[in-house]
């Protein structure tokens, strides 16, 4: 049985989260400080400048990474308790697929490190969904890149999680099918009421796919734009663009 | 993190109170076992250098000149052999059989047939210092010429540039890290070869000293010259390693992985292989007729064929001494295999203990293990134990080393995805880092088998009187030269036979395991 922790879309909260690395003698300030709230069953896109640390706080909310500052909750409990019970899935910007296992394998994968029987039906279900049925068979390193993370996103789906951490997940997929799969997928977790959040460099995406968008300063990410999402209003979606593009292009002349 | 399970350490104090601990075992155990002629510890160690320090430096300086000139010329021949393998692409697993059969030529029947052909002399001692050598960087060019990415080469050619170019200007640079990683096994292996040259009656040098110490029952001065071989090693693993760095090369993505097959999957087939033995008939006869070699001890095959089949004798001499070999090799080679691979795989569910052990097993590979030889006879006795340690210790410490290394190299997002998970170190283990350690530890199951086959070899040679080992020994003081040539050839096509079986096995596993490593 699915733990409830894994099932119910959480809140996820970080109340003054930082992450300092150290290179060397040099700390280098990655995040924050930084408050915010991620509503639960909403899909939030994040977008900043490259490198700014946004894929540092997805790393921190997935408990790969944890915070030097501040504490992070997911549903009210730790992300290292909500890891445990298989309560997020992570798209991670190169795919992550094990090189060594078929594309059905790498999806039921999922199902194991949960440590779940495995649906079979479900694994076949997702990997059409995401179009690679005639490539259920083959191994990474016969596909496209686009296609490695069209399989890393269905094993993300399969095992239905309530937390989705979206790491430029279109990034390397060809435009027309990057259309298709905006106009598909999100559907898939949306209708379940899951929490997202997407890092993306598309605006339009970022536009389309959510319901909010938090623009990032560069490095240390601090949040210093908040917009309302246009996932419904195609009509608002021109000038929300226009406008995110704005805050992100004032950002970048602080930097130069 | 839990995740980043064997990342390579900070700072240099695990490794350094790693091998302290050990300096320390040592010298404990040498004390306990006082008075049974076996261990002598580091103190025994630098009282005997002290007390011979000027013979003891004077025999590795001459062992080292050997060592460095047959390094060279070995090298050398790795580079002309992988150019005219790139050039002739037609040629290449010609070249590649030809390369691997003398690869296997074992040393110590090669090395007294060097020794009467060149006489006194440091002949022999450059030939196998050569013969060591040249296999593995041949190997590793040939895999780091064809690494160029497709894209560079493109690059190249949209300036309208031709294939000499794409050589001086991509294939050659991009192939440096590799011919590094060549160099950095070769220098250890060079100084064995020299080593095992010295065994067949140098005059002078550390493997006489070695002979002489271990003959004598001298124990502190057996484990001196083991102790300065092994730091020559190291020093020269470690130069090579440093050269690289310097040099803006980093380590190869993986060593020795064989390349993609483009037409057929299952390397060779009928005709190469008739091809190669076609060809290493015409160079055996050949050279021997170039070079004018006495028939009394240069055979030929057709005198190795009558030999063969005139006398049943013959035959049952030579397969008894075979078989007491094996029956000595495989069982050390299997438990190498295991040990080193189990080891690794224990080290890496304890992140502290692998980020020490990874340096230490890294330096301890460079040992040339045949070389100590001596030391395992003093201290196991001239029986089977002894052989089969030996053969398990040459095997061991490579495996550990590359094991260690390939579930280093499991890849970071895949650790990430198992973090997020929350997936257990057993989970990470079988799931993950067991099929990423599988292709370093097929290289080294591969490496292993020429390796198993000269340390047993030359510790029959040295110690036990029976096998092969001790066969051409024999011939060699009795002048049997037929039986001697019979003996070179039978384990020489053993060990190319084997070799190309691994090969084989691992190709087949790799397609699985590291389709991506094949594709490129």
């Amino acid at each position: 049985m699915p733990d409830p922790l894994a099932s119910r879309p959480p809140r996820v909260s970080c109340d003054g989260v930082e992450k300092t690395f150290w290179l060397g003698g040099d700390a280098i300030a990655a995040v924050g400080p930084l408050d915010v709230v991620f509503e639960p069953g909403k899909t939030t896109a994040l977008v900043g400048p490259s490198g700014c640390g946004k894929s540092t706080l997805l790393r921190l909310i997935a408990g790969i990474e944890t915070p030097s500052e501040g504490a992070i909750t997911i549903g009210g409990a730790t992300p290292a308790e909500v890891t445990k019970a298989a309560g997020l899935a992570f798209a991670f910007q190169d795919a992550a697929l094990l090189p060594w296992l078929t594309v059905r394998q790498n999806v039921a994968l999922a199902f194991k490190l949960a440590r779940r029987a495995p649906d079979a039906r479900r694994v076949s279900d997702l990997i059409d969904l995401v179009g690679l049925k005639q490539f259920a068979d083959a191994r990474p390193a016969e596909l496209s890149g686009g296609m490695r993370q069209r399989a890393a996103i269905a094993r993300c789906l399969v095992t239905e999680p309530g937390l989705l951490l979206l790491d430029e997940p279109f990034g390397a997929v060809d435009e027309l099918t990057r259309t298709r799969l905006n106009a598909e997928l999100p559907a898939l977790w949306q209708e379940r009421g899951t929490t997202t959040l997407l890092v993306t460099h598309s605006i339009a995406e970022a536009a389309a796919l959510s319901d909010r968008i938090l623009v990032f300063s560069p490095r240390p990410a601090r949040i210093v734009g908040d917009f309302a999402g246009a996932r419904h209003d195609p009509r608002a979606r021109a000038g929300l663009i226009e406008a995110v593009a704005k805050a992100l292009a004032s950002e970048a002349e602080l930097v130069s | 993190m839990t995740a980043r399970s064997v990342a390579l350490p900070s700072n240099i104090w695990p490794p350094l109170i790693a091998a302290l601990l050990l300096v320390g075992m040592w010298q404990g155990l040498a004390s306990l076992t006082e008075g049974m002629f076996v261990f002598a510890g580091p103190v025994e160690v630098l009282g005997a250098i002290a007390g011979e320090g000027s013979l003891l430096l004077r025999s590795a300086g001459v062992t080292l000149q050997s060592a460095a000139l047959g390094f060279a010329i070995g090298n050398g021949m790795a580079v002309v052999l992988a150019g005219l393998a790139l050039a002739l692409p037609r040629l290449e697993r010609l070249i590649s059989g030809l390369a691997l059969v003398f690869f296997c030529l074992p040393f110590v029947a090669t090395g007294p047939v060097l020794r009467v052909i060149f006489g006194v002399g440091e002949g022999p001692q450059v030939t196998l210092a050569a013969l060591a050598t040249y296999y593995t960087t041949y190997l590793c060019l040939l895999v780091g010429l064809r690494a160029t990415p497709a894209s560079w080469l493109d690059l190249v050619r949209s300036y309208g540039r031709g294939r000499f170019s794409e050589l001086i200007h991509v294939r050659a640079s991009a192939s440096l890290p590799y011919f590094i990683a060549g160099l950095q096994i070769g220098a250890p292996a060079a100084f064995l070869g020299a080593m095992v040259g010295e065994f067949t009656g140098a005059e002078r040098g550390l493997g006489v000293l070695s002979i002489r110490a271990m003959r004598g029952l001298e124990v502190d001065m057996t484990w001196a010259i083991a102790t300065i071989a092994a730091a020559i090693s190291a020093v020269a693993f470690w130069f090579f390693g440093w050269l690289g760095r310097r040099l803006g090369a980093g380590p190869p993505p993986l060593l020795l992985s064989p390349r993609r097959e483009e037409r057929k999957s299952l390397g060779f087939g009928a005709l190469d292989l008739t091809l190669v033995v076609i060809a290493v008939l015409g160079l055996w006869i050949g050279l021997m007729q170039a070079f004018n070699l006495s028939p009394f001890f240069a055979k030929r095959p057709q005198d190795v064929l009558s030999f063969l089949v005139a006398d049943a004798a013959n035959r049952d001499v030579l397969l008894d001494a075979f078989w007491q070999t094996m029956s000595l090799t495989v069982p050390g080679y299997l438990a190498g295999l295991a040990l080193g691979a189990g080891l690794a795989v224990v080290l890496v569910t304890q992140p502290r203990l692998a980020a020490a052990a990874l340096p230490l097993a890294i330096a301890l590979r460079s040992i040339p293990i045949v070389t100590t030889a001596p030391l395992f006879v003093l201290a196991l006795g001239r029986g089977p134990a002894g052989t089969i340690t030996i053969v398990a210790v040459m095997i061991f410490f490579p495996t550990l080393a590359a094991c260690l290394e390939g579930m280093r190299r499991t890849p970071k997002a895949v650790l990430d995805l198992f973090a997020t998970y929350a997936a257990s170190p057993m989970q990470r283990l079988i799931h993950a880092q067991l099929p990423a350690m599988a292709p370093a530890f097929l290289a080294s199951t591969r490496m292993a088998v020429p390796s198993a086959l000269l340390a047993a070899t030359t510790a029959e040679w040295l110690a036990t009187g029976t096998g092969m080992g001790s066969l051409m020994a024999l011939t060699a003081s009795t002048s049997n030269y037929n039986l001697l040539w019979s003996a070179i050839m039978v384990l020489a096509v053993t060990a190319s036979l084997l070799y190309a079986l691994v090969r084989l096995l691992e190709r087949h596993v790799l397609k699985t395991f590291a389709s991506e490593q094949l594709a490129t």
